[in-house]
């Protein structure tokens, strides 16, 4: 079979589940949680390394930045038209642009980043229950070894009120 | 939560997706109609010339300009609720983000097609975009209008990415519960979502990127608008008041569209455990201090413009306060301030019945803002040779009622595919308090680390 | 030097008699928009006369007073146009460009004297009425902005004229269609940039002022009326 879990009611009990799992000797990469809902409470939430998220915005706003500085300031020197006494590169209008595709550029780096991250759009995988949605909290290793699956079925049941399900 | 009231939440806020009775399809025929109609008229508009509407010299702009500041206007509900309450993590906003976020994607929608009912030439309305054409011709970036483009531009796509990111989880919870073709389109919706920690954080770091990036966005692109006035020497537009003016209009207008979308949908879709009391109130409060902070601004211009006597614009204010515009003024004020502030200032007035009436009156009262913003100063410029009168006509009236029906129209056809209320967030409202990570750690494997 | 068109209008010289206004619908295929449209305040006349009655009977006065595009040189009509239709040109002039106007109107709105006019519907001229039609001049389709344009066509054909006689344009040279018609002689046309020319001269009589100058559009036409002692 190709991978091991148990669906859990409550936060609590999936917590030691995926303690269980450490001890068992499975490396953290490999333990899978999946929930309809963030439980920040929980150390489980918090395995993952730090996002670059805020950085990477701040980049997508410097280059929305640095496009519309030149857009506008290209444009109006290409079709140096006289209007209303204001000068051919009017910096107060430019600034409105400027501003507006700045922040364009920081929404969409953060949404282009989110998907990269989180690997959206995305397939299914094998290992998913669609009681995950319904409210319970999905713990799992893929692909365990086959001389290790008691201690890991152990492992997963001693949280209690744990169904027990192979894929 | 239990389980068994997080299974009859999905099930509640499911029920609109998976059940459908006539009365939806009753519904999107009448509001259709409306909104084919309207656009026929438009059609009708194009195609015997711009002269069929009631413009004309000196009032340039009256209905359709009126109606796009409007749309625009209203579109600042969803950022106020969710982006600010999000930041502030006000707790009673989770079920009222994604109704609010919703008007603002769809208010904009129909806000931005008013800038192309409104040319003289509509099929060239392209030329408003910087693409690199053969000619070498680019749009002028010193115009408002350009301005209007690249705010609308952003704020669109930067409100409808706000609603669309946490509508993924939601769309996985419809895909795990349906089975057949609504299975797949679901789950092609729900982009493969598993509910992974990893997921999960970048989304909700995504969001709070997001929610402070789409304030600022939101106070420009109505600051902008109001700079299609404020940039124009006409009396009582040129007025450095109008940015935080037509910023605060709008978000008084936008709270006001919220409440009557909530209050329609705890009826019709039978959301009262979800839609409480104190929502309303809260939003009751919130459209209160809006109501009073736009009776501010509009004596403080207007008494500027008395105080000032300067001849141009006394004539203007004259028109609107005792002339030809004073029933449409004194009607703005009444349903605007007056009522308002009467009805939500008595706690045992606030209720949701008076939440309504309150911003039924204040939909009116900005509408005729708007319009008595535009027309009266358009009619008396600085000629008195040159003024005007301005009278719609029925190409007008129509187009705008169809902008009623086809907001009511999407928002109705959204309610039936997406769940309302975003259900994912709600249930991490009703997790319970918690203790920090650690101290929760601490106390799950306090057997295991004395 | 550059040329920089202007002109000046006499006040008190002008009988109000209207010829100008005429002249001007000919020569740049202005349509008549019909008694209805004109009621609901749509007639384009690029060139109005603006009629004021001061005093009470039997002490009453009648001023005209014909108001063209100003052709400002800080027109608060041109920074506001989405597609540069509206523009500055090297001359001073204002130029309305048809082929680029989308039809906005936001340069109407901005233009304190009212002199810009849309195009409503497709102007019609009924046979043989299309034989009057001034070829030097384009014909506007519905939903674009047109006004005056101190008859650019002319000053174009006169700096040809005298670029193929090998010669300079000289005061008088040109003269657009309302200055043309004048009976009283009451407008004149011609290059600001020349101190010497006859539109110069007036623009620094005593007598002379222009419209609406505080509101800062730096309009280039002046207009000459005797000023009373108050």
């Amino acid at each position: 079979m190709s991978a091991v879990y148990a669906l859990y009611s409550s936060p609590d009990a999936a917590q030691r589940a995926v303690n269980g799992l450490y001890a068992a000797g499975i490396a953290e990469a490999d333990v899978i949680v999946m929930s309809g809902e963030p439980f920040e409470a929980q150390p489980f939430a918090h395995r993952d390394s730090a996002t670059w998220l805020w950085y990477i915005a701040c980049l997508g706003g410097s280059i929305g930045l640095a496009f519309s500085t030149w857009l506008t300031r290209m444009t109006e020197l290409a079709w140096p038209l006289q209007t209303g006494n204001m000068p051919i590169v009017a910096w107060w209008p430019n600034m409105i642009v400027m501003f507006e595709l700045t922040m364009l550029g920081a929404i969409l780096a953060t949404v282009l980043t989110l998907f990269v991250t989180a690997k959206l759009p995305g397939r299914l995988p094998r290992l998913y229950d669609p009681e995950v949605t319904n409210g319970k909290i999905l713990v799992g290793v893929e692909n365990p070894p086959a001389a290790a699956l008691p201690a890991l079925e152990r492992a997963l049941t001693a949280g209690g009120a744990a169904e027990l399900k192979r894929s | 939560m239990s389980e068994a009231s997080s299974r009859k939440m999905s099930d509640d806020l499911l029920r609109p997706l998976l059940e459908t009775s006539w009365r939806f399809y009753a519904l999107v025929a009448f509001l259709g109609s409306i909104v084919l109609m309207g656009l026929c008229t438009w059609a009708y508009q194009m195609y015997m010339g711009f002269g069929m509407t009631g413009i004309n010299n000196p009032i340039f702009w009256a209905f359709y300009i009126t109606n796009f500041v409007f749309w625009i206007g209203i579109s600042h509900a969803g950022t106020l609720i969710s982006a600010i309450l999000r930041l502030v993590n006000a707790g009673w906003r989770r079920p009222v983000t994604r109704c609010a976020e919703v008007i603002t994607a769809f208010a904009l929608m129909i806000g931005a097609m008013f800038p192309i009912i409104h040319l003289g030439r509509p099929w060239l309305f392209f030329w408003l975009m910087p693409y690199p054409s053969n000619r070498l011709i680019w749009p002028n970036f010193r115009s408002p209008l350009v301005w209007d483009f690249f705010a609308i531009t952003t704020y669109l796509t930067g409100s409808v990415l706000f609603l669309v990111l946490p509508m993924i989880p939601d769309f996985a919870l419809v895909r795990d519960r349906t089975t057949g073709l609504r299975h797949r389109i679901y789950g092609m919706l729900a982009l493969g979502w598993q509910g992974t920690p990893k997921q999960w954080h970048r989304l909700e770091s995504a969001m709070s990127i997001m929610a402070i990036a789409i304030i600022p966005v939101a106070v420009s692109v109505h600051t902008i608008v109001s700079f299609d006035f404020s940039m124009a020497p006409v009396p009582m537009w040129h007025s450095t008041m109008f940015g935080p003016y037509f910023v605060a209009g709008a978000i008084f207008s936008g709270i006001a569209g919220l409440i009557i979308a909530m209050a329609a949908l705890r009826k019709f879709l039978h959301l009262e455990q979800y839609l409480h009391p104190v929502h309303f109130q809260n939003l009751g409060k919130l459209l209160l201090l809006m109501s009073l902070l736009w009776g501010y601004f509009v004596f403080a211009e207007r008494l500027t413009v008395w105080y000032g006597n300067e001849s141009a614009e006394i004539a203007v204010l004259r028109v609107t306060q005792t002339g030809s515009f004073a029933p449409l003024y004194w009607t703005m004020v009444v349903v605007n301030f007056v009522i308002p502030v009467s009805i939500l200032s008595i706690k045992r007035l606030r209720t949701i019945a008076g939440c309504v009436v309150a911003s039924f009156g204040v939909l009116v009262g900005m509408w005729l803002e708007r319009f008595l913003i535009v027309v009266p100063s358009l009619g008396h410029k600085y000629l008195p040779y040159s003024w005007g009168h301005y009278r719609p006509r029925p190409v007008e009236l129509l187009i705008t009622a169809s902008t009623f029906a086809a907001m009511c129209l999407l928002y109705t056809l959204f309610a039936k595919f997406v769940p309302i209320i975003s259900i994912w967030e709600l249930k991490v409202g009703e997790q319970e308090p918690h203790e920090t990570a650690q101290e929760r750690s601490a106390r799950v494997l306090g057997e295991a680390h004395p | 030097m550059a040329h920089k068109w202007g002109m000046a209008v006499d006040l008190d010289t002008c009988t109000g008699c209207g010829a100008c206004v005429t002249a001007c619908h000919a020569e740049n295929n202005i349509p008549t928009v019909g008694p209805e449209q004109a009621a609901r305040g749509r007639a384009m006349h690029w060139l109005r006369v603006e009629r004021y009655w001061e005093g009470d009977f039997p002490d009453v006065r009648l001023k005209f007073r014909p108001v063209m595009c100003q052709q400002c040189d800080a027109a608060p009509c041109e920074p506001v146009c989405p597609t540069y239709a509206s523009h500055h040109t090297d001359e001073g002039l204002n130029a309305q460009v048809y082929n680029r106007c989308i039809g906005t109107r936001y340069c109407a709105n901005a233009c304190p004297y009212n002199v810009r006019f849309f195009d409503f519907f497709n102007p019609q001229w009924p046979k043989p009425l299309h034989l009057q039609l001034n070829p030097d001049v384009s014909v506007r389709e519905v939903g674009v902005m047109e006004k005056c344009t101190f008859c650019v066509q002319r000053i174009h054909a006169a700096a040809i004229d005298a670029k193929a006689e090998k010669r300079e344009l000289k005061d008088g040279d040109i003269k657009p269609a309302c200055v043309q018609s004048c009976s009283a002689k009451a407008m004149v046309f011609g290059d600001l940039n020349d101190p010497e020319s006859e539109v110069s001269r007036l623009s620094r009589s005593p007598r002379g002022g222009k419209l609406l100058e505080d509101v800062g559009t730096l309009p280039k036409v002046t207009y000459l009326e005797r000023q009373t002692q108050v």
